[in-house]
């Protein structure tokens, strides 16, 4: 490939002085004819260009541009592009199909009237409980079952793929089957729950425990990753640890929390910025749930909420607004994620 | 500080329907105060024989005592033993400190200032109280080590237990660790049991060895006696560096016939063989004398084929007759000032009162060398 570009540049530049290229060529087989002193009085404007960026960026800038430059592009233009044209669109005061958006007039009017608005708050608030509560539960259920697992137990394969197998479940299946499951009179929830004498109770109807309830459906679907997760953390604990803490005096359970669950601190950080990312797709669970943009009252998420208020009330400008607030949260989890593993060089 | 006794020690590990015999009933028993070194080939059951004294491994059959109170069926955690891992087995989210402190947490109700004033007196003792706040990710490789014995140290427990600490250390550091290691217990006065793999380690650092060889016990005895007095064949060519020098020989109406050559025996030693006449000749490469001339039947003419010079010694492969071969080949060790060179012919003495002979069928030593009586007296009874 480098050959190719050197080849264009010559053509282009109209570099005639094949000899020197040659000899150039020779002198590095790897074909780097990049930094060549011998032809740099006679390079053309595209040559100097390029040594000028090489010289900027490193050595292989201008050669490995046809390979990164397109999804460059593409990314740039649909995600961080599209973002700062929903940022804008935020600013201005955009509704119905009337008219365009007016760029010319910006203010912060609609993260005002988002910041008063009750449903925007229950909505914000609903978000950060389910966000809070699905991720530790998940986690915390996920290293229940992986801490189980890594016992040594009987059919050790069998039950991590019977936890597992949730998860590859998508979110319409799951939501769909809760839904029969939390059926007011006939669900198997409200039936077995019954046989003990209590409820029936409506799951989905009453709005102080349908957040709960999906919160519930959630974790049962994620605590099978949570414990993959967890699962790889204790394999890489070397068993000499377990011993040493057992022979050190400490009982199983001190053992765990003071020697092998704090080792689960990568495992931890990255199995809950997963989740948090799911937390915040929701919507999916939501919208299959009720089959509209309107989640049972109590339930409403800053995704749903979103949504309503572009698509099915025309508030462009306030939906985007929502659309920032929601992409503030995210980056606020994943940030100080990315940030970690730069610093650990895993970036 | 505990006396310490293994009695009939078995475990079998079951693989399917398999049974794999581990350790076979070992008996030994440890003095308070002691240090034991548990030492054979890989696999010989010696870490499982540990493993059991720590509690990590369930015991088959057979009793551990400390102290005269059978332990076998108490928890890891509650018998007061400290254990040092080959990996060391650091606590990587914990500071040198923390690792340190553990143990006394989590095995006493000392109060927190208490357990602290332990911790830096074990890493003064140690020479670390600048690692204290360290993490061990932040350590060398000897750093490290000093750290999981201060961890054992610090708690003061009845008995040591070492498994193979120094392996992973380089050869200077080893040594010096050794040394160390050896002053350490001795300061201390903790029973201890030590396991390697490592002849060196076990001749320099134990009161006694243990020789293990296929979870079978040979022989318990000081090093000097075991080096000397070997009990078995398999004793007597683990001991040493380089090996004993073996071959197989027949004998005859006081003459030992090998395929090579023939050593005549004086009646002492004829008494000692008795009437097994399949024997297996041995001699240490260092009691191999060479040079003068042929003056009896225990001198060969023989042939130099490799010279490994080592410095202070070097390492001379002799062979009978001219060629190489796996029966005709006498390994000695000289001086390292001596001049010697492959090919030369040269007249090795063998004395009889450096040979050992054992029974070629079970292994059993018949006769061992003579040692002077000065030397006696420091082997000492068994």
């Amino acid at each position: 490939m480098p050959g190719i570009v050197s080849r264009l540049r010559r053509a282009v530049g109209g570099d005639s002085d094949t000899t020197a290229d040659t000899t150039g060529t020779d002198a590095r087989p790897d074909g780097g004819t990049v930094t060549e002193g011998t032809r740099r009085e006679r390079r053309g404007p595209i040559e100097r260009v390029g040594q000028s960026l090489d010289d900027r960026f490193g050595g292989d800038f201008v050669e490995s541009l046809p390979f990164w430059l397109p999804p460059f592009l593409l990314m740039g233009l649909f995600v961080y592009g599209a973002i700062v044209w929903n940022l804008l669109i935020s600013l201005t005061d955009y509704q119905g199909f009337a008219q365009a958006p007016d760029y010319g007039n910006l203010d912060f009017e609609m993260y005002v009237r988002a910041a008063t608005d009750s449903g925007v708050i229950d909505a914000t608030i609903n978000t950060f409980i389910l966000i809070v509560a699905f991720t530790s539960a998940t986690l915390v259920i996920g290293l229940a079952l992986a801490i189980l697992i890594d016992r040594g137990i009987r059919f050790e394969n069998t039950f991590r793929t019977i936890y597992l197998l949730p998860m590859s479940l998508s979110f319409v299946v799951t939501a769909q089957f809760w839904l029969w499951m939390y059926n007011f009179n006939n669900g198997v929830v409200n039936i077995a729950l019954g046989t003990f004498g209590i409820g029936p109770i409506d799951w989905i109807g009453n709005s102080s425990i349908v957040l709960w309830a999906v919160i519930f459906a959630l974790v049962w679907q994620f605590s099978g990753y949570a414990m993959v997760v967890y699962l790889a953390g204790l394999r890489a604990i070397p068993s000499e640890h377990y011993e040493a803490a057992k022979v050190d005096g400490a009982s199983t359970l001190r053992m765990y929390r003071r020697v092998i669950i704090p080792q689960l601190k990568g495992a931890t950080i990255s199995a809950s910025v997963v989740l948090m990312v799911f937390a915040l797709k929701a919507f999916d669970f939501l919208y299959s749930l009720v089959s509209n943009f309107r989640p049972p009252n109590g339930a409403d998420i800053l995704a749903t909420k979103m949504v309503r208020e572009a698509y099915s009330n025309q508030n462009w400008a306030f939906g985007a607004a929502i659309a920032i607030i929601l992409f503030a949260m995210a980056l606020s989890i994943i940030g100080p994620y990315l940030v970690y593993q730069y610093r650990r060089g895993n970036l | 500080m505990a006396d310490l006794e293994l009695d009939s020690l078995t475990k079998i590990f079951h693989d399917g329907d398999d049974e794999i015999v581990a350790v076979d009933d070992v008996s030994v028993s440890i003095d308070d105060g002691e240090f034991v070194v548990v030492v054979g080939p890989s696999g010989c059951g010696k870490s499982t024989t540990l493993r059991m004294v720590a509690g990590l491994e369930s015991v088959t059959s057979g009793t551990i005592r400390l102290d005269g109170e059978s332990i076998e069926d108490v928890k890891s955690q509650n018998r007061d033993i400290a254990m040092v891992f080959q990996s060391y087995a650091l606590y990587p989210h914990m500071t040198v400190r923390g690792n340190m402190a553990f143990g006394l947490e989590e095995s006493t109700d000392l109060p927190d200032d208490e357990i602290q004033r332990r911790v830096e007196e074990t890493a003064e003792l140690l020479d670390i109280p600048e690692l204290l706040d360290r993490k061990p990710t932040e350590l060398s490789g000897g750093q490290q080590q000093r750290v999981a014995l201060g961890r054992a140290i610090v708690r003061d427990p009845a008995v040591f237990l070492m498994d193979e600490p120094l392996s992973n250390l380089d050869a200077k550091l080893r040594a010096q660790m050794r040394t160390e290691l050896q002053r350490l217990q001795e300061d201390l006065g903790v029973t201890t049991v030590y396991v390697t793999h490592d002849q060196t380690e076990a001749m320099t650092m134990g009161d006694r060895i243990a020789i293990l060889d296929g979870g079978r016990l040979q022989q318990v005895a000081t090093p000097l006696k075991c080096y000397h007095e070997p009990a078995n064949r398999f004793v007597a060519g683990f001991l040493g560096e380089p090996a004993m020098n073996f071959f197989d020989v027949e004998h005859r109406d006081g003459t030992l016939v090998a395929a090579a050559f023939e050593y005549p025996i004086s009646d002492d030693v004829a008494a000692d063989l008795g009437s097994t006449r399949e024997l297996v000749l041995g001699i240490r490469p260092e009691a191999v004398e060479i040079g003068g001339s042929v003056t009896d039947e225990h001198h060969f003419g023989m042939t130099v084929d490799v010279v490994e010079p080592m410095g202070d010694e070097n390492t001379v492969y002799l062979t009978f007759g001219d060629e190489a071969t796996e029966t005709n080949t006498l390994v000695a060790t000289t001086g390292g000032m001596r001049q010697i060179s492959a090919g030369q012919s040269v007249v090795a003495h063998i004395p009889e009162d450096a040979i050992h002979v054992f029974d070629r069928t079970s292994g059993r030593a018949l006769h061992n060398r003579r040692v002077k009586s000065e030397d006696v007296a420091e082997i000492g009874p068994e």
